[in-house]
């Protein structure tokens, strides 16, 4: 069998920022899978993939990228690198005509027609100041400029956020081809769990800069479940499967982290299938219960 | 690299609009400015100041003369060379991430903003070159040597002006621009305070005082300074250039993620 090549790999990282700190970051992402990186908002998504890119220098831990370690003098790692940021970051008064004539005197794989091609497939006008797009349009000139340099893997920082569904769905479709070919991969970040359901093979779930879970995501959905009971009920389940439980007047709802157990456990109670949204509310829920 | 250069001059775009106007006005200022010295109001100006001020020498008034006709053909160096509005623009648009995230090494990023100020100024002292070549060629003002030693010697000053001014806009961040034009400025007037304190404090002394024992040749010494030895400000200017270019790549670093 082919051993599994991680395109990128964090191994114990960490960040120290003094009022937040990414704690022992470790995980992994195999070749040719989308991996959804989920967190709530400044969880440690952005300084991640900030490491990720050697954007920002770390204290300590070692990052990977196709293999080889991130450092100062691997700047040309990048060139099989599209990365799309949550704000566009070109000037606005550029147009796609400005962001080619720079990007070809850039990557050594710019492809003219390819970018020209996006843009049209986009319905981006490449001779309008980019200042006056909309935020979707600004995202999609992003991910142009990310497609069109041949990259093997796109790292993106909550590139559907503040988007109507119509266009973040376009974008999950452009995601989708992307990933066709088998030796590309997606590192996506979102706190919008909806969209990495639909397209993502992997999960990374960070909370307050650490990792909470880290998988293949069909796995940690079938794993966890929202167990419905009654109020007197719940002091009959096993503390060992509560990731958190939330009772209200009307009954309890528990989120175990062993389903099977569970289901030959209690085989009375209400058994539901938990979203990525559940699990990570109900997570995040448990810490700041924990904590207070 | 060569496309980051692009981009930086791509921000100044609408200084480089300014730039045509401003090298057509000044060629014509230039003209009138001849033409004005020799037959027109200048020529009586001169006429009047060497015989109703005793104090002036007829140098006095050629060296006057030549200092206003400087003044307007450093105006194409100074109006390309303002790294400031890149810097501005820059931070404005959250620039550093993309760039940070391109493959081009911090080195090469640094490199970039320095050869786009050299190329900027080397469009501007070629186009003064080129007035100084026709109006040394058309006048007596100065020699074509002289012009070129002024030229020299003003793009230097301002490479150092724009290289400290890089150096501090590193130190602050973005944001702080402002700041980092002030400093660069105080930096250069302080050094050249240190260096030719006896001079200033005579020109200063006489200046605010009743002028008496006041030798204009002294008053002169500057701008003899500025025309003939122009590879000495050429030679500080690229040491000043290495210097800041190699610390601000060391501070860049060590701030990755904040600039």
């Amino acid at each position: 069998m082919d051993e599994v090549k991680n395109v990128i790999e964090l191994k114990n990282v960490t960040k120290d920022y003094g009022d937040f700190k990414l704690d022992n970051v470790s995980f992994a992402v195999p070749e040719g899978t989308v991996c959804g990186f989920i967190g709530q908002n400044g969880a440690g998504k952005t300084t991640t993939i900030n490491l990720i890119l050697d954007i920002i220098k770390k204290d300590a831990g070692e990052v990977f990228l196709f293999g080889q370690p991130v450092s100062k003098d691997t700047a040309a790692l990048r060139e099989d690198v599209g990365v799309v940021f949550d704000e566009m970051g070109f000037h606005e008064f550029m147009t796609g005509r400005d962001i080619n004539i720079m990007m070809k005197n850039i990557y050594k794989n710019w492809d003219e027609e390819a970018f020209f091609d996006y843009l049209k497939k986009f319905s981006l006008p490449s001779k309008k100041k980019c200042g006056a797009f909309s935020r979707g349009m600004r995202m999609k000139l992003q991910i142009a400029v990310a497609l069109s340099h041949h990259a093997k893997l796109l790292v993106m920082d909550e590139p559907t956020s503040g988007l109507d569904p119509i266009v973040r769905n376009e974008m999950i479709n452009i995601f989708r081809e992307f990933v066709v070919k088998e030796d590309h991969t997606i590192l996506l970040s979102s706190h919008i769990t909806a969209d990495l359901e639909k397209i993502a093979d992997e999960v990374v779930f960070i909370d307050g800069g650490r990792i909470v879970l880290a998988g293949n995501k069909d796995e940690i959905m079938e794993k966890h479940a929202i167990l419905k009971c009654r109020k007197d009920d719940v002091s009959k389940v096993s503390e060992s499967l509560i990731v958190h439980c939330e009772v209200s007047d009307y009954g309890a709802e528990i989120l175990v982290n062993d389903r099977h157990a569970a289901e030959k456990l209690y085989p009375g109670m209400i058994m539901e299938n938990a979203a990525l949204e559940d699990i990570m509310l109900h997570y995040i829920n448990a810490k700041n219960e924990r904590q207070r | 690299m060569k496309g980051l250069i692009i981009k930086d001059i791509m921000c100044l775009k609408k200084q480089l609009t300014t730039f045509v106007y401003v090298i057509s006005g000044v060629v014509v200022i230039s003209i009138l400015y001849v033409l004005s010295s020799r037959f027109g109001n200048l020529a009586e100006v001169g006429k009047t100041l060497l015989d109703e001020n005793n104090n002036m020498s007829e140098i006095d008034v050629k060296n006057l003369g030549s200092m206003v006709l400087i003044m307007s053909m450093l105006i194409p160096v100074v109006s390309v060379g303002d790294m400031l509005n890149v810097f501005i623009a820059d931070g404005k648009a959250g620039f550093f991430k993309v760039s940070a995230s391109l493959p081009v090494s911090l080195k090469k990023r640094m490199l970039s903003r320095f050869l786009t100020i050299y190329a900027l100024f080397a469009i501007g002292a070629f186009v003064d070159t080129i007035l100084a070549l026709v109006l040394s060629a058309l006048t007596d003002i100065m020699s074509f040597g002289s012009f070129l030693g002024i030229i020299v010697s003003s793009a230097s000053v301002l490479s150092i002006y724009s290289a400290l001014m890089i150096l501090y806009c590193v130190i602050l961040g973005y944001g702080r621009e402002q700041y980092a034009q002030v400093f660069a400025l105080l930096t250069i007037i302080l050094a050249f305070v240190i260096i030719k304190f006896k001079s200033v404090k005579f020109v200063v002394i006489h200046v605010l005082g009743d002028g008496v024992g006041f030798d204009s040749s002294t008053f002169w010494k500057p701008l003899d300074y500025f025309r003939e030895k122009g590879y000495v400000f050429l030679l500080i200017a690229v040491l000043v250039s290495i210097v800041s270019y190699c610390l601000s790549l060391y501070i860049a670093e060590r701030k990755r993620g904040v600039i």
